[in-house]
């Protein structure tokens, strides 16, 4: 049993660690993400700039995130997995301190219902324009 | 000097008595050096001599007369009257813990925690006295000294909502001085305590309130504690993934 | 020690509302809130790139250019940087980095950090959409 519960413990300490790496990616990659898409792009400012009066400037939209090469599909993929992982796993734990820690068990498991099912779409989304050249 | 008068609001729990607490109003005529346990000493002498609570070095020393003031976790020995000049002081046990009388609570949960995290030095192989001690640089002292000025007055516990939703959780103080020991070099127990602090109810209940650190009246910072042994039990469990069968 | 407890200790459960008992803890749990923005843009931009695999790339960019999306993506905004800068202020409490002889005070953590934060936004564009 002492085997079994330090195995707990370190499955803990292991899905922590990945929580504070989604800290850190939420922190540092999501508001550039945001911008780009919410900000940048409908309002057609930089780096999605309409391209009057600059020659060079390439129509870019945000789709060239995830199509436009190698890259731009590994930025998505970690900051948009990184970010629903330590946003979900967070706001689980939010819940339980307002007053649903009994129902802790079903709230982790819904958290990690949602973390695997949306990591999985976007990876198989990100893949599949990787070997077609097109998103599905 | 002038004397004031302070309007102290006190609760009261007397179990042969009363199922429920309530609030009892004294006026303390005040000096002003006096602090909020001079103003209970002076209800105890002079005014209402069933009002209990704990007390004992009245200097910061001891940590036994912590209590909710304005409810906020003090010590009531630390806290002067002057401070709240004009206002009612309300004076409540502690929070999150059972009443046990006024405000007096049960330390028993606490002290079940500290006995449990073996605040103590263990070492492989104990040395005879006649060798001599178990020296240590003064860089090594200070990666842990703050973490060994805990009090046990137990104001970071009712402070931190997560001990007062799950009291399982190992809390504040208790982790504060595992780590302590974690960070002395003269300690080779990591195997014994890693365990304690890294179980479920251990270190990975904290959500980084900060409270702790923020009514510690020692200067003590519970919260980096936590979060330091958080990051060990991580990497711990990380290098025992990738390396298996490797060393510690 | 021992003997039998004789009269019934008070037992008090903490209010579900104990975030509103100090500023501290609403702060605390105002930035703990930002968790959800911060998931539910992630899930919007997953949905986003569904529309795409299920219809085509205009249907994809439509939905980025919904004002909808763009309100609530401005709010994300908005709590993501509220996210950022508190973490970097607890990064800086918790990990303090060393230079010389002293150690960096939260608040300074904060400051380098959003520095980096702009460095590292501008590569990313620079990365990912200008190369």
């Amino acid at each position: 049993m002492k085997v079994e519960t330090h195995k707990v413990a370190r499955l803990h300490a292991l899905l922590w660690g990945i929580f504070s790496l989604g800290g850190m990616i939420a922190a540092f990659l999501l508001p550039v993400m945001i911008y780009m898409t919410a900000i940048a792009y409908p309002f057609g400012l930089w780096p999605f700039s309409s391209p009057s009066g600059c020659l060079y400037c390439p129509t870019r939209d945000p789709s060239f995130l995830v199509t436009g090469h190698l890259l731009g599909a590994l930025f998505i993929f970690v900051t948009i997995a990184g970010s629903l992982y330590h946003g979900i796993f967070r706001f689980q734990t939010t819940l339980t301190e307002l007053g649903l820690l009994k129902y802790r068990r079903a709230l982790e498991a819904v958290g990690y219902f949602i973390i695997f099912v949306g990591i999985i779409v976007l990876g198989y989304y990100l893949v599949a324009w990787y070997l077609n050249g097109t998103i599905a | 000097m002038s004397q004031d008068v302070a309007t102290i609001r006190v609760t009261r729990y007397r179990p042969e008595k009363d199922s429920k607490p309530f609030f009892q109003e004294y006026k303390v005529p005040y000096r002003h050096d006096m602090v909020v346990l001079d103003a209970l000493n002076y209800i105890k002498a002079e005014i209402d001599g069933s009002l209990t609570y704990r007390w004992s070095c009245r200097m910061g020393v001891c940590g036994s007369c912590g209590a909710n003031i304005d409810g906020e976790p003090k010590l009531t020995c630390a806290s002067f009257l002057h401070d709240f000049k004009g206002r009612t002081i309300t004076i409540e046990p502690m929070t999150h813990f059972p009443v046990i009388k006024d405000l007096v609570v049960d330390m028993e949960d606490f002290m079940e925690k500290l006995v449990k995290i073996k605040p103590w030095i263990i070492r492989d192989k104990e040395t005879p006295p006649e060798q001599g001690e178990y020296k240590q640089s003064a860089q090594e002292l200070e990666r842990y000294s703050q973490f060994s000025s805990c009090i046990n007055c137990m104001l970071c516990y009712a402070a931190c909502p997560i001990y007062g939703l799950n009291e399982k959780f190992l809390g504040p103080a208790a982790t504060a001085l595992a780590y302590r020991y974690i960070e002395d070099s003269r300690d080779q127990g990591k195997d014994v305590r890693f365990p304690i602090v890294h179980e479920m109810e251990g270190v990975w209940e904290c959500t980084l309130v900060g409270e702790c650190s923020v009514v510690c009246p020692k200067g003590v910072d519970p919260m980096l504690a936590i979060q330091k042994t958080k990051i060990l039990g991580a990497t711990n469990a990380l290098k025992s993934l990738l390396m298996p069968r490797g060393g510690h | 020690m021992g003997d039998a407890k004789r009269y019934p200790e008070l037992r008090r459960r903490l209010s579900y509302r104990w975030w509103t008992a100090n500023r501290h803890y609403t702060m605390y749990m105002v930035r703990e809130w930002t968790s959800l923005f911060v998931a539910l843009y992630s899930l919007m931009f997953i949905y986003g790139l569904s529309l795409w695999a299920t219809g085509s790339r205009a249907d994809f960019l439509n939905f980025l250019k919904n004002p909808a999306i763009i309100g609530f993506s401005l709010i994300a905004f908005v709590f993501t940087m509220y996210h950022a800068a508190t973490w970097f202020y607890l990064l800086g409490a918790v990990v303090p980095v060393k230079i010389g002889r002293s150690r960096t005070k939260p608040w300074q953590a904060l400051v380098l950090n959003i520095i980096l934060l702009i460095i590292i936004s501008f590569l990313a564009i620079w990365l990912v959409v200008l190369r």
